[in-house]
Order: structure tokens, then sequence, then C-alpha cells
């Protein structure tokens, strides 16, 4: 593996970094030029992926998708992005990221009907984010510095204790706010730019694509995601969450002080769910009561493992399965032979939760590396092994 | 100059004392050996001073300073280093990137905040990790993922972390544990070759009495958590104190 890079950088070596690669330390070069490619790629798949999902003749046909539930996989694909940051990569299993989730949602409601009924402007999704990511960031900073006095299954505890109660101020305590059971519906979410209406469709071929205004936003916002995420990774932040999870009293012994840099992790993937709940609350126009419930908590658990923990993509990949689960297969009546009308089974869409379920213990037994890690090694299989390029970077 | 001074130092466990009042002084450019039987509080002593145990009693001073009241970065940061008795390596990452994380943390200090700078622009955490890995012998196996060395090889990268800090002190926990003999001889070697490259301050905790006498200015003889005895290889040699307690009087 190491022959081939240093090949590569004796053949094709762009002369400017030459000065601290000269020592064989070849990787770096290849990361210069991946880092657009996975902007870009994502960037495509973003632009493409409602029309295929949702319009495409055939294949949408097929998959039984629509464009909300595309906007929502993105939304989700976020935060479970965030998420993994700090499961997969620094090896911390928070139980309670609905807090942040559900708690920069709330906020974002609240502060869109703060805006429209005191401050007397319609807030634009844009600030709307912001507020709510802000949010996020300060509620994971006070948690996080609670939560991580304590390492392994009593960190997972703690956060799940502090998400719980989260839950149950909103429900009861706070209701005048939040409008307790009933969720929150006063979101009041102003133009694009103050020019855009969201839920109106792009001009032309955009138009077809992506669909709605709405979409564009949530996908710009993936984008933007995935690169700031991949740059963390390929960042000095990057080296050291893994080395925090790969032998954390090593780390500090190199003289890194491990308990700031665990606490950053869980800050920046609080961060990403703040961006994602802000979009859930764009998206829906409403706050339920549910998205601050442990369940939510358990879920991004299950998205970023079925997906691949520790993989830039697979916590995204496993978003979107389950809530394909969630919302297309729970809705499919009865289970035909394909092409015919033969039923094998009657209420086939009532189990989705088992079918998940068993998908999950699957995957668990037979791919620990989740789905995407499944997909590189396919991939591997095809191209002759080499990955050293290709998985260097995110692994 | 003294370049660590541990002072009336006292641990004890429950009701056993580990460390009984060690005074402790390592010259700068001076290689000290801790020698002693099982269980006499050699490695008690290295904890202590890289703050993994808290003393019941005493002080530890590093250039002076006091640092029983700082946390373990802290002392790293300030020139202490430590290398492992077992191989404490990353093992999913890359040899590469098992000594940048040390050379981070020595070039960038135990915190920062850049997570938004591409770890490309660390030139200097790339010449120190590169330099290092060159001094340990496993620069050409740079992007082998830790893991797949061969047990040896991850003990020489051990110690090449240790030395990726920039230590003025290094302290060894026993780094010819578990070596075959061709082993043991490559990482004598390592070491000596260290001593006259790096000019480096350090504290050897080790059984092998070929490598203690071999290379070691000055050896401290620890006891029951005592030290029992003091002085160059060849007064230790003679010392009848310590061929009693120690070596269970057999001629050296």
């Amino acid at each position: 593996m190491s022959d081939e890079t240093q090949d590569a950088t004796a053949q094709g070596a762009a002369p400017s970094e030459g000065v601290a690669e000269k020592e064989g330390f070849a990787g770096y070069e290849l990361d210069t030029a991946r880092e657009p490619v996975v902007v870009g790629a994502t960037a495509l798949f973003v632009l493409v992926f409602p029309y295929v999902f949702a319009r495409m003749p055939v294949v949408s046909g097929i998959l039984q998708g629509y464009q909300g539930l595309a906007t929502l996989m993105l939304i989700w694909g976020i935060f479970a992005l965030g998420f993994d940051l700090l499961l997969g990569y620094t090896g911390l299993l928070s139980f309670g990221h609905a807090a942040f989730w559900g708690g920069s949602a709330y906020a974002a409601g609240v502060f869109s009907q703060f805006a429209a009924e005191s401050l007397g402007f319609e807030a634009g999704p844009v600030i709307i984010v912001v507020v709510g990511t802000l949010f996020a960031v300060l509620l994971a900073w006070g948690l996080g510095f609670l939560s991580l006095r304590r390492g392994g299954i009593y960190f997972s505890i703690l956060t799940l204790a502090f998400a719980q109660m989260m839950f149950y101020l909103s429900s009861a305590p706070l209701s005048g706010i939040t409008g307790g059971e009933n969720g929150f519906t006063a979101v009041t979410v102003g133009h694009l730019f103050g020019v855009f209406e969201l839920e109106s469709e792009l001009p032309s071929v955009l138009g077809t694509l992506m669909g709605t205004w709405l979409y564009a936003f949530v996908g710009l916002m993936t984008v933007v995601s995935v690169a700031v995420a991949y740059r963390i990774l390929n960042s000095p932040y990057g080296m050291v969450f893994r080395a925090i999870r790969e032998n954390e009293q090593r780390t500090e012994f190199v003289g890194l002080n491990v308990w700031r840099y665990k606490l950053m992790s869980f800050v920046i993937s609080g961060a990403f769910a703040g961006v994602a709940g802000s979009l859930f609350t764009i998206h829906g126009n409403y706050v339920p009561l549910q998205s601050l419930y442990w369940t939510e908590s358990g879920e991004i658990v299950i998205m970023a493992v079925l997906g691949g923990a520790g993989s830039l993509f697979g916590p995204m990949l496993g978003a979107g399965i389950y809530l394909y689960f969630e919302n297309i297969v729970s809705g499919v009546r009865d289970l035909t032979v394909p092409f015919t009308d033969i039923v094998l089974l009657q209420g086939f869409g009532e189990y989705w939760h088992l079918l998940l379920g068993v998908l999950f213990v699957l995957v668990v037994w037979f791919f620990p590396r989740g789905i995407w890690g499944l997909f590189q090694d396919l991939r591997n299989r095809v191209t002759g092994g080499d990955s050293a390029a290709e998985t260097g970077g995110e692994r | 100059m003294a370049l660590l001074e541990t002072d009336g130092l006292v641990k004890e466990f429950g009701g056993l004392v580990a460390t009984d009042d060690v005074n402790l002084t390592v010259n700068e450019d001076e290689r000290v050996s801790i020698i002693g039987p099982n269980g006499a509080g050699k490695s008690t002593l290295i904890n202590l001073i890289t703050r993994r145990l808290d003393p019941t009693e005493g002080d530890i001073r590093f250039k002076g300073e006091s640092i029983v009241k700082m946390e373990p970065h802290e002392v790293v940061q300030r020139g202490v280093s430590k290398s492992f008795q077992t191989a404490s390596i990353f093992p999913d990452l890359t040899v590469r990137e098992n000594a940048e994380i040390a050379a981070l943390a020595a070039e960038r200090g135990s915190f920062g905040f850049d997570f938004l700078t591409h770890r490309r622009k660390l030139h200097g955490v790339h010449e120190v990790a590169a330099d290092t890995l060159d001094a340990v012998g496993l620069l050409d196996r740079a992007e082998t993922p830790a893991e797949d060395l061969p047990y040896g090889d991850k003990r020489r990268l051990e110690i090449g972390i240790a030395l990726a800090s920039e230590p003025d002190l290094l302290l060894m926990d026993e780094p010819t544990a578990g070596m075959s003999p061709e082993e043991t001889r490559s990482t004598v070697d390592l070491i000596e070759e260290v001593k006259e490259r790096m000019g480096l301050t350090f504290v050897l905790v080790e059984h092998d009495m070929e490598i203690v006498f071999s290379i070691s200015d000055r050896i401290v003889v620890l006891n029951r958590g005592r030290v029992i005895a003091e002085g160059t290889p060849d007064e230790i040699r003679g010392d009848e104190q310590v061929q009693e307690a120690y070596l269970g009087g057999v001629e050296l």
C-alpha cells in the first residue's frame, strides 16, 4: 500500500506541498484532492435524490417515495452525521441526543413565534437555523460538562437522564411556552432570503430534480454539514477523536487534554443535532413533544449503527433506511409476489418494526461496520482490494 | 542541575505502604535505572511521577516546579513523557498517525480550537512524526495500521510515541517486557541510539540486569517501597545490602 502511494508522489506530485511530505508521508496530497470529490458527490446526490425517489418513472414507482420524505431523510441524515462524530469517532455513546434535536426544534419554533408576535417580522429559515443551533450548542456545553464527568455506561445514563428531564420540563412545567402534550403549533417561518416561499416550486429543471425551495435549503445545509464534518475528520480533531476512542489513557499521556476534546466532540455533535432539529421545525411547521422523548435518542443510535458508525456516510444511509421502513414499508398492505396478485402475507406493513429489528440484528452480527462498511468491502473486492487512499481519511 | 526531585514521597494503598519516604533526584542528561524485586514499588513510583496516582504525602518537583497538583497531560506538556509497560498504542490508526498524535500535543499544546484546520497544514507535526519514526526505524511502515505490526515493532512504536512528545525526561516502564531476545537486543540498541542522538534524560524501570548495568549512569534500588541503595553500576554490584535484599546473595 505504502509503495503505491509513494509511487504516486514520485510521478504526479505537486511540488508546492513537497516540503512537509518529503519523508514518505504521501497521504496528504490524496486528502487534498478528496475533499472536493466528497463534497461534490454529496451535492450531486442531493440534486437528483428527490427526482429519483419521488418522480422518476418506474424507479419511483418501485420505491414509492415522496418529496416530503426525501427532505426528512436529509434532516435526519444531518443529525446522524453529527451523532456519529461522537459515537463512531470519539467512542462516546450518548443516549440523550433527543435533548439537542428536540431542544433546538423547540428553540427554533419558539423563536419564530417570538419574532412574529413581538418583533413584528417573519423569521427566515436561515436565522431560525442559527438560533436553534446556538441553543443546541449552549445546551450541549452544559449537559456535556455534567455528563462527561463519568465514563462508559454512566455517561450514557446521565445523558439519558438529562434528556428525559427536558422532556418532562416541556411536557408540563413549561407547557405555557411549549404547548405541552399538544406540541408547539405556533411556528411561523418566513421566506428564504426574504424572497422565496419554501413550499413553492423551484424554477425549471431544478424544480423537476429537487422540487421545492424547502428541499433546496435542506439540501444545501446537508452539503455544508458533510463538508464541515469531513473537514473536522481531517483536522487535528479527527485524529484526536479516534485516538480517544482507541486508547483514552494513552491520549492523556501524550499530553492532550482528553476532557476538553471530549467536551468539544459532544458540543460539535450537539451543533449538528441543532441544525437538524431546527430544519425539522421548518420542515414540519410543528414541534411534537415526542421530539424530546428518549425513543428519538434510541432511533439515532440505531440509525448510526445500522448504516455504519465510524464512517462519514454510513449513518446518513442508516437514517434513510430507518425512515424508509418507518414511512414506506409500514404502509405496504400486503406482501405479494412481484408483478402478480398472489398475496404472501397480509398486513405486511404492520411488521415494519420487526423487519427493521431483524435487519439490525443481521447487520450487527455479520457486518459490524454497518451497511456502509459492507458496501466498502464489496467495492474493495471488485476493485482489487486497494483502499488505502479511499478509506484513509475517514476511517 | 536537578531535573526531577521527589521529596519525602509516600503512597499508601489502604494499609499497604507502596512508596515509603522516597527522596529521588534525577539530574539533567542522567540515565537512572530503578530496580527492585516484584512489589518493590517501582511502577507505583513511576505512576506517581506521571500523575496517574495521587501521593499520600510529599512533593514532586520537575524543573523546580511542583507537579503534584497537575493533571497528567499538564505534566507531559512540561516535558515528562512515559512509555508504557505494554504496547499502549492506537491500534486502528496508522503508524504515522500514532506518531502524529504525540507530535500534535508537543507542537500545538494540550488543546486547541483548530477543528477546521486541515491536518495537511500541520507541517511541524509531520516533521516531528517523520523524524521520530525514522529514529525508531518504522518510517517505511508509516501507512500500516498499528495493529498489524509484530509485537516488537509495536513496542518500538510505543517508545516512538513517547519520544514524539519531545520530552525532557523519558520514563520507561520495562521497555523490554515480553520481548524475544532479538527484540530485546534491538530495543536496547534503540535506547542507546536515542540516548546518543537526543541527549535525553531518562528513568528506566527494568528487570533485565544486563540492560540495567549496561546503560545506566546511576542505579536506584527499591525494596518494599524504600530506597535501600543508590550509586553507579559498579557500586551497586558491590553493595552487600542489595545482594542480600534483592539479588538473594547471588554473586554478580
